[in-house]
Formats: structure tokens, sequence, C-alpha cells
């Protein structure tokens, strides 16, 4: 009945204290778990430990073994919180520092949470801690996982609102979800019409994530990325794909030498004609995974028309924002090179400056210079050399350490890891003045043969040169090729030795292809994960647009509100439907039903049932009429008004049987009757 | 509300009817009836301020989505768009398709809550979740409709004046299930409520004392008449204690007394003193103690006259009478 005292709305009638219902507090304690749960792996584990001593807490108060905390506690946690955040190192504004306050916040507010209005703030803060967790991972997995969350917190948002003696946790559980199902409709169609624009302004960036390659290698940094088997990029290919040899991903180009370090320096875009070339090269798409990098990876002479994509003067596409999160852009290989004009003398000087150390590898290049005056013979020589000398192909080279490293790998070592054998040519080629580049990027993929797309993981990750030849450009040489041809030929696997592959894991052995099943199950988890880059994560500003103009034709403001207004009014069309369709379906006592069908077949014959007549009278009406007795029109009808307006009546299967084979036996002899 | 007849005290006009364009729109919109059924012509629907801050969450996830050019919070706003969109269908329906009926009424004194009995009934098919009904400045009640597949909901709201009294448009409202929208409506189920005056207790005017055997004893412990005799109970006064009588046995007897009066009890305006209103609440009060003390009473106000009676009915009849006089 209604004896519940309700004070939503502001009618705080007789000050009756409002309490949230247990099972949305149960429901909301949960919910916090579950949303917090996957920051794990994002944040410090001091933000973690707060927000578990403040759920505990409110564990406790739910059970009534503690009070709320006093203020001064409340105080000292929030100091504690925010010197937490402080003292883990995250830079003042990043992203974490902010994910950090807003989970401590959300915490906090959970250990005090009393009125309704708390609870609103904590199921919002919830909904906005599952959306900040996007900012860090979007892979299908989170995505699943956070559409669960998102029903927990709707169903504590759902338990609100319901007759707090009725609120149980699975009866809320059930409606959020019919909710969310029945939203989801609508959702796809704000997601693929709503218009995506370009940033608005500058953010904070995520500070973790930044794997992959830096613009600034030691000798041997890449062998740590050949450990890990983490996704660089997809790329799907207009054409069919070029062997692996042909695949070399350029990201940065490395022009500056300093004490054993390269640099990328050259940064300067060439303007915005990153569009520029011809239209009959290979064609492809890249979705690369966040790298909170501008640099993008591409097959050399690439060009794109995408919007937010830049060329640089060395050749290269950049993005205009750092990737965050799966960035997609399309390219293609020019046929002409695109940067055969002359060197600038600033570009020269750059591309052959180093610094008087090494002296035997300079002595060595002397030598070789005087012996071989034109450059493509001395590459070739230094390529025969590697080839000829025992130089070692190897994930954990020796360490060289001194301020001649490349001496110390090239004459004593002579084992080493792609950046090795690069770093040591580039320098060897700027000792006598020729201009090199180190290059880093990636060599090769693997093609999944589910999707046709190829994936470039971290172990893909490839050092290489290029030198500068008059009349034909900047030309690659890729001095590992001489050491170690099955890794341009084969990939990594191939190249190294059982003991390095020893060091890898069991995943990344079986991505190398190692146990056939475990890989076939990898590679099918990577198809999913392609398609739903390729539609969901990847579903971007150039990608809507293309999309939408095969769908609509020519796009315009009104088309896509047309389309909005249509698809999301025909979502919630469908919505309203299945709502007040259920109304009509009324659910009938077994009774009635028989009684229904008689009425029906009766009404065939001609015998209407007067408005008003009660069911029994109606059946002794006909009766009369025909002409039949009370025993031939059968004991249980005269019972059926009591059984028709008493619900309550309990009847058996039994007798309900016996009230239809009477009914029938009526009908029949009626319909005897009548037809005489 | 002016059909309802003579002396309807309507209540003063709250901030919601303020403007008096909005009432003649709403008269014509929910024309006053015993029994309505809300469908889309009289149910509103709006959002909470509740509703409003999830928009509001909304444009900044947006915001977000944005400036992180990240599809999936996007994802995460348009999923609670879309959620709230859904749930204007579902707040609506919540309310859409129940029947209201005043069942009854019971009347009260001014100044005290009169009761209305409001049945809320549903389809079968349709359970209701977080139904509510009051009055605006009064405490909502649930209704159960999950379920019953009805409800009788009784409803308090104080009373200003004596006559017939409007209680007004019944809000009826739903924020269910998530609380960002709010249905609603103001249904007018044309009730009248008799309110009685506001009863001032005084003693019975000592009209007449009538001859022993034709009055009735209203007062045991008066002196003017002897009565009785019975034994000693500590607090008798001294004075009627049969001393002669304790000579003859131990036992303390003592004399009763008692008062006969005119045992009919005739409420007329004149017996009692004050203005109008004052005396009307006099012979109110006179006319519940009489009825408690089991006397015949009768009244003579104005034109009509009630020959005197007992009980609960005939007290009725005379409060209505009190309460409408001179209205």
């Amino acid at each position: 009945m209604g004896s519940d005292v309700n004070t939503q709305g502001g009618r705080d009638a007789i000050g009756i204290a409002y309490q949230i219902p247990r099972n949305t507090l149960a429901l909301l304690m949960v919910a916090q778990v579950v949303v917090v749960l996957p920051y794990l792996l994002q944040l410090s584990p001091w933000i973690i430990s707060v927000g578990l001593f403040c759920g505990l807490w409110r564990m406790k108060v739910y059970q009534g073994r503690w009070d709320y905390p006093h203020r001064l506690v409340k105080a000292l946690l929030v100091f504690a919180s925010v010197g937490g955040v402080v003292i883990s190192g995250v830079g003042a504004f990043s992203l974490e520092a902010a994910a950090s306050l807003l989970i401590v916040a959300f915490a906090l507010k959970l250990i005090e949470m009393k009125s309704r209005r708390d609870a609103y703030l904590v199921i919002f803060l919830s909904y906005f801690v599952i959306a900040t967790q996007f900012l860090f991972d979007q892979s299908l997995v989170v995505a699943s996982y956070q559409l669960g969350a998102l029903i927990v917190v709707t169903a504590a948002l759902v338990g609100l609102h319901q007759l707090h003696t009725r609120v149980r946790p699975l009866v809320s559980l059930k409606l959020a979800s019919a909710l969310v199902l029945q939203a989801l409709p609508l959702t796809l169609v704000l997601f693929l019409f709503f218009p995506r624009i370009a940033p608005l302004w500058t953010v904070p960036l995520p500070a973790s994530g930044t794997t992959g390659i830096s613009d600034e290698v030691r000798p041997g940094d890449f062998a740590s990325l050949a450990q890990s088997d983490e996704l660089a990029f997809r790329v799907v290919m207009e054409a069919s794909i070029p062997p692996p040899s042909q695949l070399y991903w350029r990201g940065l180009v490395y022009s500056d030498f300093d004490n054993g370090t390269w640099r990328a320096a050259e940064r300067r875009r060439a303007g915005v004609a990153s569009g520029a070339g011809d239209d009959t090269g290979l064609a492809y798409e890249v979705m690369l995974e966040p790298t909170m990098r501008t640099w993008l990876y591409v097959l050399k002479n690439s060009s794109s028309r995408d919007t937010g994509v830049y060329r640089t003067l060395d050749n290269r596409l950049e993005a205009r924002d750092p990737v965050m999160s799966v960035f997609r852009y399309r390219a293609r290989v020019n046929r002409q090179a695109m940067d055969t004009t002359e060197l600038s003398a600033t570009t020269y000087l750059r591309e052959t400056a180093i610094d008087d150390s090494n002296p035997r590898i300079r002595d060595y290049a002397e030598q070789l210079r005087q012996a071989y005056p034109d450059v493509e013979d001395m590459v070739k020589a230094v390529l025969d050399s590697i080839r000829q000398d025992p130089f070692a192909y190897t994930l954990s080279p020796p360490l060289y350490q001194s301020s001649d490293s490349i001496d110390e790998f090239w004459f004593d070592g002579r084992a080493g890891f792609c950046t090795h054998y690069a770093g040591a040519f580039v320098f060897l080629m700027r000792a006598v003045g020729i201009p090199a580049r180190m290059v880093g990027g990636y060599l090769g993929g693997e093609v999944n043969s589910i999707t046709g797309h190829l994936v470039v993981r971290q172990y893909d990750a490839h050092g290489w040169a290029e030198v500068w030849v008059a009349g034909r450009g900047w030309l690659r040489v890729d001095p590992t090729s001489a050491v170690a041809p099955e890794r341009i030929e084969q990939g990594i696997r191939a190249a190294l030795s059982s003991a390095d592959l020893a060091t890898l894991s069991v995943f990344t052995n079986a991505r190398m292809g190692k146990w056939e099943l475990l890989g076939d199950a990898l590679r099918w988890a990577d198809s999913i994960e392609h398609r739903w880059n390729l539609w969901v994560v990847g579903y971007d500003t150039n990608f809507q647009s293309r999309f939408l103009q095969d769908l609509l034709g020519e796009l315009s403001p009104t088309r896509i509100g047309l389309a909005i207004l249509g698809g999301g009014g025909l979502s919630l069309g469908v919505v309203a439907v299945v709502l007040f369709w259920r109304r009509r379906a009324v659910h009938r006592h077994p009774v009635e039903k028989a009684f229904r069908r008689f009425c029906d077949k009766l009404a065939g014959y001609g015998y209407e049932r007067r408005p008003q007549e009660s069911p029994s009278g109606f059946v002794r009406r006909i009766a009369a009429e025909v002409g039949l007795t009370e025993a031939q029109v059968g004991g249980l009808v005269a019972e059926l008004d009591t059984l028709l307006y008493n619900p309550g009546v309990a009847w058996g299967t039994r007798e309900l049987q016996a009230l239809r084979s009477q009914l029938r036996r009526l009908q029949f002899r009626l319909a005897f009757g009548a037809s005489r | 509300m002016a059909e309802a007849g003579i002396g309807v005290a309507e209540r003063p006009a709250k901030e919601l009817f303020a403007g008096k364009r909005f009432s003649r729109w709403i008269e014509q919109r929910i024309p006053p009836s015993p029994q309505i059924t809300l469908t889309q012509r009289n149910v509103f629907i709006f959002p909470t301020g509740t509703g409003f801050a999830f928009g509001g969450l909304i444009v900044l996830l947006i915001l977000g989505a944005i400036n992180y050019q990240a599809s999936l919070v996007y994802g995460v706003a348009f999923l609670l768009g879309a959620l709230f969109l859904v749930t204007i269908l579902y707040t609506f329906r919540n309310l859409s398709g129940l029947r209201l009926e005043l069942v009854g009424v019971r009347p009260g004194f001014v100044g005290e809550d009169v009761e209305l009995s409001i049945r809320v009934v549903r389809e079968a098919a349709r359970p209701r979740e977080g139904i509510q009904l009051g009055w605006p400045d009064g405490i909502m009640q649930w209704a159960e409709l999950i379920e019953q597949e009805s409800d009788t909901v009784k409803l308090y709201v104080q009373a200003g004046r004596r006559g017939y009294f409007d209680p007004g448009r019944l809000l009826v409202e739903t924020y269910f299930p998530l609380g960002l929208l709010r249905a609603w409506t103001w249904v007018d189920l044309s009730a009248r409520v008799l309110v009685y005056p506001k009863p001032l207790f005084q003693e019975f005017p000592q009209s007449v004392s009538g001859r022993r055997d034709e009055g009735q004893l209203i007062d045991p412990v008066g002196s003017d008449d002897f009565h009785d005799i019975r034994t000693y109970r500590p607090g008798d006064p001294i004075r009627h204690i049969i001393w002669r009588s304790y000579a003859r046995s131990d036992d303390l007897m003592v004399k009763q007394y008692a008062s006969y009066v005119e045992p009919r009890l005739w409420l007329r305006l004149e017996t009692v003193d004050g203005d109008l209103e004052e005396k009307i609440s006099r012979l109110t009060g006179l006319a519940l103690k009489a009825v408690r003390l089991e006397r015949e009473f009768g009244l003579e106000i104005g034109t009509s006259r009630i020959n005197p009676g007992q009980g609960e009915a005939h007290l009725e009849q005379i409060l209505k009478e009190l309460a409408l006089y001179g209205l």
C-alpha cells in the first residue's frame, strides 16, 4: 500500500531522513568495484588502495558495523589521496592525474553518500569513469566489459526509483539490461551519423602506453621491442600484399648523431601538399594503434589526402595531433620518388655530421673510400664485409658502453641487432662525407588469412639506413640483410637463434608460428579486433565522410539531419512498438479462454451474447431457445459465473478439462439444434 | 469548479495555478471527472533537474570524445543519450493507461485532514512502478501496482474552512525508471469533501433542570438530589459520609447526589456565546460531547430543525447542517 514517504523532487514534506534503498547501495558498491577495476593497469596502487579502503568502509557502514567517517577522517583521506596522486609521479596536468583524481573523488563520494542527490552524483561519476577508461584502451574486450559495467550502474539508478520494499538487484539489473539493449539501435544511428569534428582544444595526453619506436635511438633499443608481441598497426591493402621484404614501414628518420645516440630532427612539414603525387600506385589504409606520437608509418614515397595528415621534408607522413586512439589514414605509394631533388646545403651538412669518436671505423671508412670512389660500390663493399666477416645477428648482444661504441661493435663484439648495423653503416658513410641517415620503423608483418589484412607487431620493429646517391635520391640500404637475410625475407623468428627465441613469451612464439593451434586462435581474435577497429574505433572524421557519402550521396547538413531523425525515429519507434504492444496481449485465465472460444463459435451459428448477460445466463438462454434440458447443459456451466468473476477460485486441471469438454459438447448440440 | 454548488471552498491558489490562463487551459485540457484514464492527452512529460544534469554529462562526454578523438567515448555519450530517449517512452508508459477513480471521501473538521480514497487501476498486462500521487503541498504516496492490478490510496488534505471543500487538482507523477524524466498529470476527480466546523468544547449550557422522572441523569456527582448509597471510595467528599451507618457496621457508606437535567439537548445559536463562527464551533463541540456521553440532542438553526436523536448517523446529519449553515 501507499505507505512509503517520498521525498523526490525536493518535497521533503515532514523531514523524514531519506534513505537510499539498500539494494541500490549494494548495486552501487558492486558498480564501484566493476568500474574501478580496469584502472588497475593505469593508475598507481596508491589510488587503487584509497578507493578500496573507501569501499571497505562503505561496506562496513552498509553492514551497520561502522559509522560514517568523521569529518577529520574524510579530510585526512582527501589529503592522503591528493598526496598520493602527487607522489605517484604523474604529470600535474596529465590524463593519469585527472583520472586519478576522478577515481579518488568517486571513492570519497561513495563513502559519504547518504542522500538521493549523493547517489545521483556517484552514478554520474561512474558513467564518467567508464567513459574515461576508453581514453586508455578501446579494445573490444574492454568495450564489452564496460557495457556490462554500464548496465550495473544503470541498475543502481533504476533501483533508486523503485518502491523500497520492491528493490531487488536482479529485478533492477534485468530492467537496466532491457533499457540498454533497447537504447543500442539508437546509439548506432547516432554513432554513424553524428558529425565527427576535429579537436576543439589541446588536452593532456595519457603518459603511459608510449611503446613503439621512439624519436631517439641507441643501438640495441629495438631489441626490447622485439620481445613484445604488442600490436603496432594493421594495414588493409587495396591490391595484393607485396612480399615482406618490400614492406619497409618508414616511421622516423634519425639524422642527428650524438655520442652514440641517434635522434630524429627533421620535423618540418612540407606544406599541405601531402596529397601530391599520382593516383596509380599501391593504395593502403593503416590503422595505427595509439602511440601518443605524431609520426605515422608508411611505405616509402607515400602520400595521403586525409585531413590531419602531413608530409614532412624528409619524406614521411605525420599526424597533426598525437595518435591517442586508433588512427586510420589512407596513403598511396607514388611511382616516382619524391625526394630526388638536390640536397640543400643545410641538409647536406646535417646528413653528414658526426663527431670525432670511433677512430678505427673512420680509418676503415677512409680506406674503403679510396678503394671504391663510387658511392654504390662503396655500399656494396661494406655489405660484403658484413657478409663475409663473422658478424652475428642477436637480440642480446654484448653491451657496447664506451664512447667509441661503434668501434667496439664493428671490430670487437661483432654481434648486434638491426640498429647496431644500421648505425655503424651510417656512421661509416658519413665519415667519408657521404650523406646517410638511419631510418626507424617496421619491416614486414604477418598476413591474417581470415580477413586478409597485414598485422605489424612491435617485434617487427626494424632500423635501416638511407644513402644519398646524386641523381637517384635517397636509396635504402639495409645492413641487416647482409648479416641475416632471413630476417628480411621471413621475419624475425627465422633470424633469431633458439636461445633468443626462448627469451620471448609464449604468445610471441605462438604468433611467430611455433604452435599452430594457439597461433590460429590468436589470428582469429586478431581478425575480430581488426573488424572492431575498422568499424568502431577507427570510425573517424575521414572514414565517416567516406562512409556517409557512399550511403547518402552528397553530404549536406540537411541530409545528415534527416538521416539522424529518420534512423532515430525508426529505432525509437521499434522500441515503442515493443513497449506498447504488450498492452494488447492480456494474459487470460484458462477458463475465460475456453469460454471466449465457445462464444466465438456460437457467434458463428448466430447466437450473440447480449451485453451485460452473465455467462451462465447466456448459456441458459441459448439452451432454452434450442430446447435442451438442464442435464444436457451440464453442471459445470452453472458455475461459470463464479469461475469467471472470481479469479481466486482455484481450479485444478481436471475440472478445467471437464468444463472444456462440456462446453464442446454443448457447442455441438447447439450447432445441431441450430441447423435443425 | 464553480458548478460544485453552494459553499465550495477552493483552496488558495498555489503558485502552480497562479496563472488564470493555465488554470483555464487545464480545465479544458483535463476536465473534472470522478474517473479519469490517463492518455497522451492528459499526461505531461519533462526532464527533471537530474535529467538536465544527465544532459550536461552527455555534453561533457561528447566534448571529451571530440578532443581525444575517441570513438568509444562518443559511443558512451550516445548510449547515454539513447537511454535518455528510450526512458521517455518508459516514463510515459508508466503513467499512461492508468485509471484513477475517486472511491470515497471522509469528512473532517476545520484544521484537520480530510481523507480521500483514490483507486488507481492498471491494465492486467502492465505492472507499474513508482506511481506517486498527492496534492502539491502534501505528502506524495506511492501506489503499489506491481502485483496488484489496483490499489486504493488514502490521501489526506488539510481543510481550511467549513462547508464543501474542493481539494483542487491531484498530482499524479512518476520518475520511473531512471529519474531523468518526470511524467505527471493534474487531475480533478470532482472531489467534494464536507468539512465540519472546528469544534470548541465547553460545558453544556445548564439550561433546564427537569423533574426526576422526566430527566436523565447526566452528572452523577452533581449535588442537587439524593440518588444512591454506596461504599466509600477515597476521594469522596467527607460530608457525604453516612456516619450513622458507620456506627452500625464497619463499612463507610456515602450518599450520592446527582443532577437531573433536561435530557434532550437542543443546540441553538442563542445558547452559546461569540460571533457566528464561534457559535457554530461551540455547537459543534457540544454535539460531539453529547454523542460521547450518549445524550439525545437536536438542532435548531436558521430554518432547519433536526429532532433529537443519538448515534453517529445523527451526528453526521447535524454536523453537516452546522457545516453548511449560512454558506
